[in-house]
């Protein structure tokens, strides 16, 4: 009995102090972005919203934002068609030089992001398309492009292979087989892996630093901007909507498929 | 519909009835299926006559889910030609085919309802809209479904799951009923359930069917008639008492029911009555190679005998009536309620080992490993095939 006893409370204060420590950071930004000083300081100094009011009325901020977002959106319609087709491809079908293909995926995340985002300058720079948004959308799509893959694999792995045999037995041509069985049956890969697209693509800071000119600053890079001038709470404000958009994508996610299956990659 | 009036519109339908009188719901004619050099299936002939229940049995690997997945459409014979309803279907991809299929793990519509998963081919084979939701909720109640129209799959159990499956295949009124060893994933119970729930349905829409199973016993069970095949070919055709009682090979012997096997060499042949020297002695036994290929004597030749028709009974007190009579010891006894099974041997002659199932109704005692007994059995039951 002692004994049981003892082991709860170790387990207990080892999982209280691995949440404490990954929800540390969040929550210090939360308590700084709150305060009613003038300098950036945990606990806080006071409670205000005045951070907050300040960061609405910043055009500056506000505009990086909504670009983020629109990077974030093109990121994620470009990686739902390529993803799911690929992701499916790899799934379903004896696909040549497979094990290869999969090697190739996780080159972006063995290749230092430094590198990739070098590379993808370059190309732009030499193409001519700096200066507009797309390109920094297209980038994180490309480097975060694995993780749509692997989304939609998974959730194809665990069908039942003969899914789109029974859809042809049921008299469905190939291209209604596919819309409207093999994609639906894959919807909670698909959903999850664009959620993460969505998510990688807004927070993406290192590759869009070197993708950004003064006319497409995304919001990470205008942070970091700021960081680099003065340190002032607004910074915490506006990492606390950040991290409130993350939430709000993880709470969709819950709510479409469910977050056990995602824990599960199912 | 009833099963009549199905049979009717079956029979005008077929074309031409005074050239071809019977055409056969499904004929396979010199079937071969060929995977990298490797005959998956060859030869394979058969035809099927309209509203027939056929089992295809055999071992894993025997090639059978290959054959009924050529005849659904999902592989294309290497050579041959089959055809359903007496139209060749080889060029015809299997969404053109009218073949229900439920397949292995069911293969059922995740995103969907059970109510959804059967509309599914009504709505691809383009039924008047009008008349899908009656039509649905008629074979969700003929699968005795109807209440749990509005669950999605995975509400359901593995039962309700079978049912749905049977009804999204059914549902669309197929020429044919193509069944994927569907029930090898479930347990006994309702397994077993569910071979009698696919045997009504069947009799009740009177609809041609093709089943697939490894399960000799449900081959037994449910079909009008069994195919039993080894290795890619087809070893016999026959309705499942035949094929029980007068198998074409050793292998169909020993397939189906449990078999001891008995090697000897043949001492005497008159006729079909021929007399095998075994290590029990020379036993009369019943010719069972088909005509045309007769006993020599000297032959090595195995006589397959079913462990229900030896009899046990105490030595000392031998039973009158059989035709051969033996000397045995039991080396093990498994008592099973209904029956006792016994392992019973030759002194001294490990190979020669016989396996007895005791059914006797009057219940003697049950014999104690050591005994020696007296085994005895008929000369029809010990069926005696070349070993070549």
């Amino acid at each position: 009995m002692r004994e049981a006893r003892a082991k709860r409370l170790v387990i207990g204060a080892l999982v209280a102090l691995s949440l404490l420590i990954l929800s540390a950071p969040t929550l210090v930004v939360l308590g700084a972005s709150f305060t009613a000083g003038n300098i950036i300081a945990f606990p806080p100094d006071g409670l205000s919203l005045k951070w907050y009011e300040k960061v609405a009325g910043a055009s500056d901020l506000r505009q990086a934002f909504w670009r983020s977002l629109q990077v974030a959106l093109i990121c994620t319609i470009v990686a739902v068609p390529v993803g799911t087709l690929a992701g499916l491809a790899l799934a379903k079908h004896r696909v040549r030089f497979s094990n290869a293909l999969q090697v190739y995926l996780l080159l972006p995340f063995t290749i230092p992001l430094i590198g990739s985002g070098i590379g993808l300058m370059l190309l732009f720079g030499e193409a001519g398309v700096l200066g507009s948004l797309w390109p920094v959308g297209l980038a994180a799509c490309v480097i975060n492009l694995p993780f749509m893959i692997w989304a939609v694999t998974a959730s194809a792995g665990a069908l039942d292979p003969d899914l789109e045999l029974a859809a042809a037995s049921c008299g469905a041509p190939p291209l209604q087989t596919f819309l409207l069985v093999t994609v639906p049956a894959v919807a909670p890969g698909i959903i999850t892996g664009s959620l993460l697209m969505f998510i990688l693509a807004l927070n993406e800071f290192l590759v869009s630093l070197l993708l950004v000119d003064a006319r497409t600053v995304t919001l990470p890079v205008q942070i970091y901007n700021s960081i680099r001038s003065i340190i002032t709470p607004d910074l915490a404000a506006i990492s606390v909507v950040f991290i409130a958009c993350a939430a709000l994508a993880i709470l969709a996610l819950d709510r479409l498929v469910g977050l056990d299956i995602f824990l599960k990659s199912k | 519909m009833s099963a009549a009036a199905r049979a009717m519109a079956a029979d005008s339908s077929a074309p031409d009835r005074a050239a071809a009188p019977v055409v056969p719901a499904v004929s396979v004619r010199d079937v071969a299926m060929v995977f990298s050099g490797q005959a998956a299936v060859a030869d394979a002939s058969f035809d099927l006559a309209s509203g027939r229940f056929l089992t295809i049995l055999g071992p894993s690997g025997s090639g059978k889910t290959t054959l009924l997945r050529m005849i659904a459409g999902f592989q294309r014979p290497t050579r041959g030609e089959i055809a359903i309803n007496g139209r060749p279907v080889s060029a015809v991809p299997p969404h053109k085919r009218r073949v229900g299929m439920v397949f292995q793990k069911l293969a059922l519509f995740p995103h969907m309802t059970a109510a959804e998963n059967v509309a599914f081919p009504l709505k691809m084979r383009r039924f008047d809209a009008r008349e899908i939701p009656a039509r649905v909720a008629r074979y969700l109640d003929l699968v005795h479904l109807g209440p749990y129209a509005d669950r999605r799959i995975h509400e359901l159990s593995g039962g309700q799951q079978q049912r749905v499956a049977i009804a999204r295949a059914l549902v669309f009124e197929p020429d044919l009923l193509l069944l994927d060893e569907p029930l090898a994933a479930l347990d006994r119970k309702l397994r077993e359930e569910m071979q009698l729930e696919f045997r009504r349905i069947q009799k009740e829409l009177c609809i041609t069917t093709i089943n697939v199973t490894h399960d000799q016993r449900e081959a037994l069970v449910v079909s009008d008639e069994v195919i039993v095949m080894d290795r890619g070919r087809i070893q016999q055709m026959a309705d499942p008492i035949s094929a029980y009682r007068e198998p074409a090979n050793a292998f169909v012997a020993s397939f189906i029911g449990v078999t001891n096997r008995i090697e000897g060499r043949l001492s005497d042949a008159q006729g079909d009555a021929v007399t095998l020297d075994t290590p029990f002695g020379p036993c009369a036994g019943r010719w069972g190679a088909p005509a045309g290929r007769s006993p020599r004597v000297g032959e090595a030749a195995t006589g397959m005998l079913r462990a229900e028709q030896i009899r046990v009974a105490p030595s000392g007190e031998d039973r009158g009536g059989l035709d051969a009579s033996v000397s045995a010891e039991i080396v093990d006894v498994i008592f099973e309620g209904e029956r006792v099974v016994y392992e019973a041997r030759l002194a001294g002659r490990p190979e020669a080992t016989l396996r007895v199932f005791d059914h006797d109704p009057l219940g003697h005692a049950v014999q104690p490993v050591g005994a020696t007994v007296r085994l005895g059995w008929n000369r029809r039951d010990l069926i005696v095939f070349p070993n070549d």
